[in-house]
């Protein structure tokens, strides 16, 4: 008996397409609301992916960094170093890390021959590799024989091989490091990762591929001539592990400073969970502007749509005199106005995904489309149309049949 | 023979705060199957009051009033709407057709709400439609038709369901004379046909056309 769902959908459409301004009135609203919507997640969605990609291939959410803590200034002149033998008393009283890697840099010239430009050179362990998840291309890494020996070895990157020999084949070859003689044992694996901000390199990994790495050993003993090690790295077994690690390393880092916060400790993990607690915020923030926005649309559907109806209250006494119920009169103004929002929101959409692109070149920054926000805004918007729609049809609902029909 | 309508002591009186007006005094009839009635009385009488009542558009203060032996003054919006919808077909004055549907559509709308599938709808529009002689005008708007011709399209839309009664106030009231007299044709080849008809009309000469008529003065049936 009912007039069909369907049967709506066809007399809203129809509406739609003769009241074409009107109806372009109506959408504008919605239309801008789902296309921020769609940008809002692309833009958070890239974030996301671009600063995770980063973290992986820094070594993952295991790691763990510690270095001179910036902030702060001791009051007994304690030293803002490790020594080697520090570090060895840390790794024995917290066996529970995987991996442990001192890192002493000294900044110089590499040269070979006639060629030369200058670099960071990094003292290591063996255990960089399995940290940083990041080792040799060819020859050998650094070994543990290499430390106990101080031998006179050096592994370049891509950027060395590039200044120095050019296609000239490097292993086996002398270079020299502020005068020390060094052979090359290995060629680091070529780093690269695409960088969607679009600032800076194209490639937001380059600034490791000049890296060098020596024995630390090698580096304390014959190079810099000091026992002054800058930075410490390390890993748990699993990134759930990093956070009670790293409260750990506080404590014993704490006890070994008089209790002066001389160090600063990194967690990768924490690092992580705090983008994402700041995305989660910047997600909040927009989704509200987002909001704002569609209710003020909603409010300008309402009207609208009252304006409408009280324009076309004959056609609604007409269809009531020829047997429309009054649910069939709320349903035709509502779908009428969830289709409106729904078409406002395919454009938002559309609109929205085609000026992704545009917003990333002058925002800088890459933005990542993925199929669940079209859901999530074409929802959004119909969300909108159905909520606004109610009060009208209501109103078109409640007319009185003769009063509807003579009305001028 | 068997009584379409019947009604007894219908009063109708808008009350707008201040002021009442008392439209019906208390008007009782009944009105026999395949009979063609004219309504007649000066302006403001009640001939529309007493024809939305009749119409179901609206419902009586007091009284009774009966449609095919039901009574109806009491029942629900969606009832009323179900019987305008199946039983009773409207024709007004100043035609009511939307301006923005075809003929055809126009004359579908009250199949549509009887819930009959569009396929039927079009055989039924295009059958009715034929029979007012506008076979020819379907994918028209309105807009592009005569006077006459939209007040045959009303028409068509108001048999295109098959109702007890078919209810016409003024149907020639904005139409020339020779277009009213082609209107009053096809109501009665279509009571011929067996139509139970109401006319509502200022017009002797329409009134002429029916077989009983009802006076109103001032809210009282005087003959
Ligand atoms: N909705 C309404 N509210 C208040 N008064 C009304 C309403 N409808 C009709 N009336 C009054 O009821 C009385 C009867 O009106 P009605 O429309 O039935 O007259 P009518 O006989 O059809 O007149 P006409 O020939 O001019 O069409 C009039 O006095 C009119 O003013
Ligand atoms: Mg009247």
């Amino acid at each position: 008996m009912a007039i069909s769902i369907t049967e709506s959908i066809r007399v809203g459409l129809s509406d739609f397409w003769s009241r074409k301004i009107r109806s372009f009135v109506t959408i504008l609203g919605i239309m801008l609301g789902t296309m921020s919507v769609i940008v809002i997640l692309a833009m958070v969605n890239g974030i996301n992916k671009q600063t995770l990609a980063w973290m992986m291939e820094r070594g993952g959410l295991a790691k763990i960094t510690i270095h001179h803590n910036w902030g702060y200034e001791s009051k007994k002149n304690l030293p803002d170093y490790f020594t080697l033998k520090e570090i060895f008393n840390i790794r024995e009283l917290l066996p529970e890390a995987q991996y442990y890697n001192p890192e002493m840099n000294d900044w110089g010239r590499l040269s070979y021959l006639d060629k030369s430009f200058r670099t960071r050179v990094q003292g290591i362990v063996p255990d960089f590799q399995f940290i940083e998840e990041w080792s040799v291309d060819q020859g050998r890494f650094i070994s543990q024989f290499d430390i106990d020996q101080n031998n006179d070895v050096i592994v370049i990157g891509t950027k060395a091989v590039e200044e120095l020999f050019g296609s000239a084949e490097p292993l086996g070859k002398f270079i020299n490091f502020n005068s020390r003689r060094l052979q090359i044992i290995g060629i680091m694996k070529h780093r690269y990762l695409k960088n969607s901000f679009n600032v800076g390199d194209e490639n937001s990994l380059d600034y490791l591929n000049w890296r060098c790495f020596v024995p630390i050993s090698t580096m304390i003993n014959k190079i810099s001539g000091e026992d002054k090690i800058n930075t410490l790295t390390l890993k748990a077994h699993s990134p759930e592990e990093a956070p009670d690690l790293a409260d750990k390393l506080e404590e014993i880092l704490l006890n070994m400073r008089q209790g002066e916060p001389i160090f600063d400790i990194q967690s990768a993990k924490e690092e992580a969970q705090q983008i994402e607690k700041n995305a989660g915020t910047f997600r909040v923030v927009f989704f509200l502007i987002s909001i704002i926005s569609l209710l003020v649309a909603g409010i300008v559907i309402i009207n609208i749509m009252l304006a409408t109806i009280q324009e076309r209250t004959r056609e609604i006494g007409i269809r009531l005199a020829v047997g429309a119920r009054r649910f069939d009169i709320f349903i035709q103004f509502l779908v009428q106005t969830v289709i409106v929002t729904f078409i406002g929101g395919l454009i938002g959409t559309a609109a929205g995904i085609s000026m992704l692109n545009i917003v990333s070149k002058y925002m800088e920054f890459q933005l990542i489309a993925y199929p669940g926000m079209v859901i999530v805004a074409l929802a959004v918007a119909v969300g909108v149309g159905f909520l606004a729609g109610i009060i009208p049809a209501v109103k078109a609902a409640n007319l009185d049949p003769v009063q509807a029909l003579h009305y001028e | 023979m068997e009584n379409v309508i019947r009604f007894e002591n219908i009063e109708k009186i808008y009350d707008m705060g201040k002021v009442s007006v008392q439209a019906l005094r208390g008007v009782s009839s009944d009105i026999k199957k395949g009979e063609f009635v004219a309504v007649i009385g000066p302006s403001g009488s009640g001939k529309s009051t007493l024809m939305h009542i009749m119409g179901c558009l609206d419902t009586a203060t007091t009284g009774s009033y009966w449609l095919e032996g039901k009574e109806i003054s009491k029942m629900k919006k969606n009832r009323l709407s179900q019987i305008r919808n199946k039983q009773i077909g409207f024709v007004f004055q100043t035609f009511n057709l939307l301006p923005h549907l075809n003929v055809r559509r126009n004359v579908e709308l009250p199949l549509m709400y009887s819930g009959i599938s569009a396929g039927k709808r079009y055989k039924m529009a295009e059958k009715v439609l034929n029979d007012v002689g506008l076979g020819d005008r379907m994918n028209h708007k309105p807009s592009e038709l005569s006077g006459g011709q939209r007040q045959r399209v009303a028409i068509a839309r108001a048999i295109v369901n098959n109702p007890a009664i078919i209810l016409a106030d003024e149907p020639t009231g904005n139409l020339d004379t020779s277009s009213g007299n082609d209107i009053l044709s096809i109501f009665s080849q279509l009571n011929l046909t067996g139509n139970t008809i109401i006319i509502v009309t200022h017009d002797p000469a329409v009134a002429q056309r029916a077989d009983r008529i009802i006076r109103i003065v001032d809210g009282l049936i005087v003959e």
